[in-house]
């Protein structure tokens, strides 16, 4: 097939020094507002103990520890500012990412032991679901450095028990070793009670020599059965046996490695813990790169900075998203699907790092005369329209039967409303698209560029519509809602704005709860608030949205669970004619 | 040799950047046209001056119409 792949169409072209005059300022905003996401990451890092009382202790940080043990410059963070419960330790207290080992992608993922040695907070538990998630979904293994003193005890009611709630990755790292995923544990520290469990669920324990896992730990252990209530002769009695099972916890190595045998390896050194799992990793299932590449990899086209100035940080500004996928993809390279038909979505075939990748993006800008076909009135990108719907609906289709990944790019405002798209099939073609995408079994990652509004935030690609998101990245420009605010606020009162004016009363007031509900709607669409609630998995700069890219498709591309011969591919063909 | 600048789209004329006698480079923003929420930006399609403003600020335009002429 490499007349197919080998060089595709060029795509997007040299920025001209109008363009690049005009959009400094643009580029300042962006720089200005990725700044500000960077301190609040910084925020995350700092919590907690130091890292030097940290090291003094004789222990390495979990950054510390992820920095010895992944690959350089393969690290991808997710999830960092995911704190959906306002934890007032600024964190869930796990960290992880997407990042190589020995070679060999691999979900990791490390309990942040600055943080109340790093105990179970609310909110974890969803965060660590994401993360087994994204192991079924690119099929890929998964990684712990575990180091978990357990429920942070006073806050249990949050987390402990319900269908999502902290035991729940338990049997999610079952369900991934019955898939065939790995897991792997490297294991520090004092893991009593929920952090034995999250010692003992994965499949290979690699232990370091001071470390402990048990059903329950010390404090449990020298405790006494309810008496109902304490007085200073019972906490006497509680300092004597305190002082004996601090001194020697339960399920130290020497039980678990010489008695029970649960830990495969110990290592006297922290290092050593971490030496293990990168030999294991390079013994983790993987296809050779060469096996699925349709051609050498590839820079992009143009410089990646130049995204700075393609994507306008002010919503309302229209720009051209070819421009930036020739930012993005191997040689500014691509094979367009039907460019004649639904002008307001691009779909096409590019390369990442020489693999085949689906790019499924919204155009924006005016539509041009006559479009769209059964309306009188003017289509404009970031609309979607029946012929996008439907060619969406074809594209991922052909993606599902030639096992080709899929990687979105959102800046929608939605699905176009009104009695004559009614008419025109549109909310069934919508639905039409999550149901093509959901049999599409192909892993698919989305960026949202700008704006993520109303239901073409679930129909294109959102993670909030389908099983197959591996994850979602939110940059500088993000803003997600249900409808704009301004839109919110008059649908919320307008009916109430008439009464008022019948009424003869004055509309002040409900003009105040209009700007009311605009404003929070606003502050409750910022970047900053979907990385905390969970909309987008990580923000991230506009220069490593391709980094991000290169480890989704080398991630799904490592080990699938189902493959298409090149050569028997139907898509290219189909565009072909 | 003069050349014409024409809305693209229907829309209002919310920003114009130029006056007459002004020098423009090829892909500098001239002015901007708001339809449908969005703004959108109207560029010099080449080096020169602009040598009429047939329209102003908060003008309606029609697809088309013409804007300015650039010499």
């Amino acid at each position: 097939m490499r007349p197919y792949f080998e060089k595709m169409d060029s795509l997007g072209k040299e920025l001209k020094k109008g363009e690049i005059k005009r959009t400094q300022e643009n580029v300042e905003k962006v720089l200005g507002a990725e700044k500000e996401i960077e301190a609040a990451v910084d925020k995350v890092k700092n919590a907690g103990f130091s890292t030097e009382k940290i090291n003094a202790r004789g222990q390495m940080t979990v950054w510390q520890r992820l920095d010895y043990l992944v690959d350089e410059g393969t690290w991808c963070p997710l999830h960092t500012l995911f704190n959906p419960t306002e934890n007032i330790e600024g964190t869930t207290n796990v960290i992880d990412g997407l990042g190589k080992i020995a070679g060999k992608w691999a979900v990791v993922i490390g309990f942040d032991n600055k943080v109340m040695a790093g105990a179970w907070l609310p909110g974890q538990s969803e965060n660590i679901l994401r993360v087994t998630d994204l192991a079924k979904r690119l099929n890929i293994p998964l990684v712990w450095l575990v180091n978990c003193s357990g429920a942070k005890l006073p806050e249990q009611e949050k987390f402990y028990a319900n269908r999502r709630g902290a035991g729940t990755p338990f049997y999610r790292h079952a369900e991934l070793e019955q898939m065939g995923i790995p897991v792997l544990a490297g294991i520090y520290g004092t893991n009593p009670a929920g952090g034995g469990y999250q010692s003992v669920s994965p499949t290979i324990l690699f232990a370091h020599k001071d470390c402990n896992m048990a059903v329950g730990g010390a404090g449990i252990v020298s405790g006494m059965a309810p008496q109902g209530g304490f007085n200073v002769e019972m906490a006497e009695a509680l300092v004597e046996k305190a002082k004996v099972h601090t001194a020697k916890p339960p399920g130290s190595v020497k039980t678990h490695y010489d008695a029970t045998g649960f830990f495969r390896y110990v290592s006297d050194e922290e290092e050593g813990v971490l030496d293990g799992i990168k030999d294991y990793m390079k013994d983790m299932p993987a296809y050779n790169p060469k096996f699925f590449r349709v051609a050498e990899p590839a820079a992009p086209g143009f410089p990646d900075d130049d995204i700075m100035r393609l994507l306008p940080m002010d919503p309302k500004k229209v720009y051209s998203f070819d421009q930036i996928l020739a930012r993005l993809v191997d040689g500014g390279e691509h094979t367009e699907f039907r460019p004649d038909y639904g002008p307001e979505m691009y779909t096409g075939l590019c390369k990442v790092d020489g693999f085949l990748v689906a790019c499924i993006g919204n155009r924006q800008g005016y539509l041009g005369k006559g479009y769209p076909e059964y309306a009188d009135y003017p289509g404009i990108g970031g609309k979607l329209y029946r012929q996008g719907l439907i060619k969406m609906n074809e594209f991922v289709t052909l993606c599902g039967r030639d096992r080709i990944p899929i990687i979105w790019f959102q800046d929608t405002s939605g699905i176009d409303v009104g009695d004559i798209a009614e008419q025109a099939e549109l909310l069934g073609l919508g639905q039409s698209l999550i149901y093509s995408i959901q049999q599409t079994d192909v892993p698919m990652m989305l960026a949202v560029l700008r704006k993520g509004s109303a239901a073409a935030h679930y129909v294109l690609g959102g993670p909030t519509a389908n099983r197959h998101n591996a994850f979602t990245l939110g940059t500088a420009a993000t803003e997600i809602y249900v409808m704009h605010g301004e839109t919110a606020a008059v649908a919320s009162y307008a009916r109430r704005l008439v009464k008022e004016k019948e009424a003869g009363n004055d509309l002040q007031p409900v003009v105040d709860k209009m700007n009311e509900l605009a404003d929070k709607y606003h502050e409750k669409s910022r970047p900053l608030f979907c990385a905390q609630t969970g909309l987008v998995d990580e923000l991230v700069s506009l220069t490593d949205l391709r980094k991000y890219m290169v480890a989704f498709t080398g991630s799904a591309y490592q080990n699938p669970k189902s493959i298409c011969p090149q050569h028997q591919m139907i898509l290219p063909r189909v565009i072909k004619g | 040799m003069a050349e014409d600048i024409l809305a693209p789209l229907a829309g209002k004329i919310i920003k114009i950047h130029v006056a007459p006698g002004a020098t423009v480079e090829e892909d500098d923003e001239v002015l901007i046209i708001e339809a449908m929420k969005m703004e959108t930006p109207i560029f010099a399609p080449c080096d020169g001056t602009i040598k009429a403003l047939k329209l102003k600020e908060g003008d309606e335009v029609e697809e088309d119409d013409l804007i300015a002429v650039i010499e």
